[in-house]
């Protein structure tokens, strides 16, 4: 445990996690953590998937109870680890990933929830929109508080979170990857209130994976690793580097593309993907061409028409208008199924609930296209399936103990690696990908990262579409920038400023004013 | 949670050892539905006279077979997390179209292929509805429950179906309920046997299996994988109608009579039986194996009531009890394995 937080402010500690350990079954998920986060300030937690932030919010946040150890809360010990205890008596809120709201109700009855005016089994409407609105107001959110919950974005029922922890009087705020589904801009408002909250003096412990954020935010780092503390900076002595290290237990090298092996193909070499004029759902009259070995980037918000386009060229979603041509040939899916057929790979955003097969195993996951290469006399031969899937497991290095083991014990990260090699054993030509690193560790991104590298370098065409913009300049050789379903401008990745195409994204400005 | 709490950078499958066939089985959801009809046989041995023994064993799985055929159909809707309430008046609708074909002089092997046939019909159009009009199966099943017990109201006139063994071909054609393999293993016994079997080869070894499991799992999922999620429940359903349709013919076979109220409120025997058997509703989990414990189970407890001389109604009680538990303990263990 090397350099130790040491709150040089005197101020007292809002929560202090003192030796906590938690167990589940014979996995050490939490092993022997400490730390204090001092009252007033934001304290970042970091550390790859399944290093033990998310069990330790949820042990702050009393969802879950520790098997050793102890948490103190302004000085008073926790005896009780239920949600409730730590809301009404500890005043500690979480702010979690999947935001648990009732959809049908109004936001002023979600914000009030709880802590309803006037009598407790009749309380009074009036006063509950009334301080739902008082409590928006002070987030800087001035929305209509008796709108049902389930009419708003991601982005705005995470403020109704975060006003209802506000209502329960919160000492001490806990974010739990809060920018994971926000667009760069949400997350930027996000950031302001924030702010807002550290200006009122709420302690608040923010968990994330993403450097610049914890940068802008945070005023102390800790870095965990399998269940760990392995390290804590004051934010303003920290290298990103070194908590990246600490994250991954060894140095990083950086290079997601090297310089230089960029095609220059893309002009010479026939399309791969020919898309003239698409249309659909969200998106309209979209030209593009993309050669082998190329890595297009879609940028833009979530609402800007990319994630519709790629489904469209995977055959998921309906086109209503023009033509697509894959190495020549015309190319027009009307399911998943005949773009599979022509060696169309799509590796879906919403892993969850979109890639993997929850209930099955690693190796059922990973033979799901493949399944025909197995059959003897109309039977599957299991143990065929097994080997095929333990040589594609080590090839792409997924962390399994073995792949008869559900592939929900997986983390994230190893889960991409999973339904990355079920799409290889397709060979396929052109490979479309949503959000390919979401929810993934920064180790486990750099191996993706090598992965990609080496399928362009064999020809594999890649469409790709991220809301992490450093990442997507960083694999794509070109940008495509969609703004209100159109594309703006293809610009060259090298040439492309994270600021630049955000301009164009938001429809500011475009590329040419920029330059 | 996680697995990866170890110094090892990678675990590949090579290094770490593969859990031993024994451990696996310990782990399997089936175990413990096993342990418990262990136990069960333990108890009944005890405290119920006469329980052991070969004729007792024998005449439970006459009494489980049409329970556990239709089952076996029910599982296939439950992994494709969907669920058929209508099965037991499809049973009856199979019975009383078998029995009117029989009636009227058609060849017996023919009515009883009709008996299946209507099933099949049955089942087809409880998925073709819930696929087609995008709407939960429990309602159109809670529909169809409805509608198809009417139609069998409706086709045997509200009167009791009586075959008279006089009639050509029903001495023959009460075998299939009635008659004994080699003298010994009831027919029904043997026809469900050979059900299961073909049950669990299709859901463990077959295609359609792994679709079933990888739409029951995530139907998303499943369709960009380039399967096509409706048709796999829609055949899911028709499994379960033809083979609740079989079970009505069996019936009918076995008593020599059907009216159009036979099997009301077998459709919640059924579905106790695969879920004590360790399918979850959500989908994409449960085996045959653990259906066909879940089907013995039940015939065991009330094999021991009635050989206690229980009323039917602690029975009732005891089913209603067994499920609640079942459940119950297996979501314990999963939580005390840290699995979520």
């Amino acid at each position: 445990m090397s350099g130790a937080a040491s709150p040089s402010d005197p101020a007292a500690v809002a929560v202090d996690v003192s030796g906590l350990s938690k167990q589940f079954g014979p996995v050490r998920a939490l092993d022997d953590v400490s730390l204090q986060a001092p009252a007033g300030t934001i304290t970042a937690v970091m550390g790859e998937n399944g290093a033990g932030k998310s069990t330790l919010m949820k042990v702050l946040a009393g969802l879950d109870s520790p098997t050793a150890g102890t948490v103190t809360v302004a000085g008073e010990q926790v005896r009780r680890f239920d949600a409730a205890t730590m809301l009404s008596r500890h005043r500690v809120a979480l702010v979690p990933q999947e935001l648990a709201l009732a959809q049908a109700r109004s936001v002023a009855e979600n914000i009030m929830l709880g802590a309803e005016p006037g009598p407790r089994a009749f309380p009074n409407r009036a006063e509950i929109v009334q301080r739902a609105a008082a409590l928006l107001g002070r987030l800087g959110e001035n929305l209509d508080p008796r709108r049902p919950v389930g009419e708003l974005d991601a982005a705005t029922q995470q403020l109704v979170v975060i006003a209802r922890s506000l209502a329960r009087d919160a000492n001490v705020v806990i974010f739990d990857e809060p920018t994971s589904v926000l667009s760069p801009a949400e997350s930027e408002r996000l950031f302001t209130v924030i702010d807002g909250l550290r200006a009122d003096g709420v302690t608040m412990l923010y968990v994330s994976h993403r450097m610049p954020e914890v940068f802008r935010l945070s005023d102390h780092v800790h870095v965990l690793r399998d269940g760990r503390h392995v390290g804590a900076w004051r934010t303003a002595d920290a290298e990103p580097d070194d908590i990246v290290s600490a994250m991954v237990g060894r140095t990083l090298q950086h290079e997601p593309k090297a310089a230089g092996t960029t095609p220059a193909t893309s002009s010479a070499a026939a399309p791969r993907l020919q898309v003239r004029e698409l249309r659909g759902a969200g998106f309209d009259s979209v030209t593009v061409d993309i050669a082998p070995g190329e890595v297009i980037g879609v940028a833009g918000l979530p609402d800007s028409g990319r994630i519709e386009l790629l489904r469209a060229v995977f055959g998921a979603d309906h086109r209503t208008g023009g033509t697509m041509h894959l190495d020549g040939e015309p190319f027009a899916p009307h399911s998943p199924r005949d773009a599979i057929r022509a060696r169309v790979a799509y590796l879906p955003g919403e892993r969850r609930h979109q890639g993997i097969f929850p209930t099955m195993s690693v190796a059922d996951n990973v033979n799901a296209l493949t399944l025909d290469r197995h059959v003897r006399f109309g039977l599957l031969r299991r143990r065929s399936l097994r080997r095929d899937a333990d040589e594609h497991a080590r090839e792409l290095r997924v962390k399994t103990s073995t792949t008869a083991q559900a592939i929900t014990q997986l983390s994230g990260g190893n889960q991409q690696k999973a339904l990355l090699a079920r799409w290889l054993s397709i060979d396929p030509r052109l490979m479309v990908l949503d959000e390919p690193t979401r929810g993934v560790d920064v180790g486990a991104k750099a191996e993706l990262y090598a992965l990609f590298r080496s399928l362009t370098e064999r020809g594999v065409a890649v469409l790709a579409s991220s809301s992490d913009l450093p990442e997507l300049l960083a694999i794509s050789d070109r940008i495509a920038v969609m703004a209100a379903g159109r594309v703006v401008d293809i610009v060259p990745a090298a040439e492309a400023t994270e600021e630049g195409v955000m301009a164009m994204a938001t429809g500011a400005r475009t590329m040419k004013e920029t330059a | 949670m996680t697995q990866l709490a170890t110094d090892e950078p990678t675990t590949t499958p090579e290094t770490a050892s593969a859990p031993s066939p024994l451990q696996r089985f310990l782990h399997a959801r089936e175990a413990s539905t096993l342990l418990a009809l262990v136990l069960l046989f333990v108890v009944g041995t005890v405290v119920a006279p006469g329980f052991v023994g070969a004729d007792n064993f024998l005449s439970v799985g006459q009494q489980i077979s049409q329970l556990g055929i239709m089952a076996v159909g029910v599982t296939f809707v439950i992994i494709n997390a969907e669920i058929d309430l209508s099965v037991g008046s499809v049973y009856a609708l199979g019975a009383v179209s078998c029995g009117l074909l029989i009636t009227e002089g058609l060849a017996w092997p023919l009515a009883a292929l009709g008996g299946v046939a209507a099933g099949a019909v049955a089942g087809f159009l409880n998925g073709a509805m819930t696929v087609g009009f995008g709407i939960p199966s429990f309602i159109v099943t809670l529909g169809t429950l409805s509608l198809y017990r009417g139609v069998a109201l409706l086709l045997s006139d509200g009167a009791p179906i009586s075959l008279s063994s006089d009639q050509p071909g029903v001495a023959e054609f009460n075998l299939l309920g009635q008659g004994e393999l080699f003298g010994l293993f009831p027919m029904q016994l043997v026809i469900f046997a050979l059900i299961a079997v073909l049950g669990m080869v299709v859901l463990s070894r077959s295609r359609y299996g792994f679709n079933s499991y990888a739409v029951g799992g995530s139907a998303e999922a499943a369709r960009l994988c380039g399967i096509n999620a409706g048709h796999v429940k829609i055949a899911a359903f028709t499994i379960s109608g033809t083979l609740a349709g079989l079970s009505g013919v069996l019936g009918l076979s076995f008593l020599s009579y059907v009216q159009g109220v036979t099997g009301t409120g077998m459709e919640l025997t059924v579905i106790s039986a695969v879920i004590i058997g360790g399918a979850a509703l959500f989908g994409g989990s449960g085996t045959m194996l653990g259906t066909v414990i879940g089907v013995a189970f039940i015939g065991v407890l009330q094999n021991i009531l009635n050989l206690r001389g229980i009323s039917s109604f602690w029975q009732t009680v005891a089913t209603g009890a067994v499920i609640i538990l079942a459940v119950a303990a297996d979501t314990w263990m999963r939580k005390r394995s840290g699995k979520r």
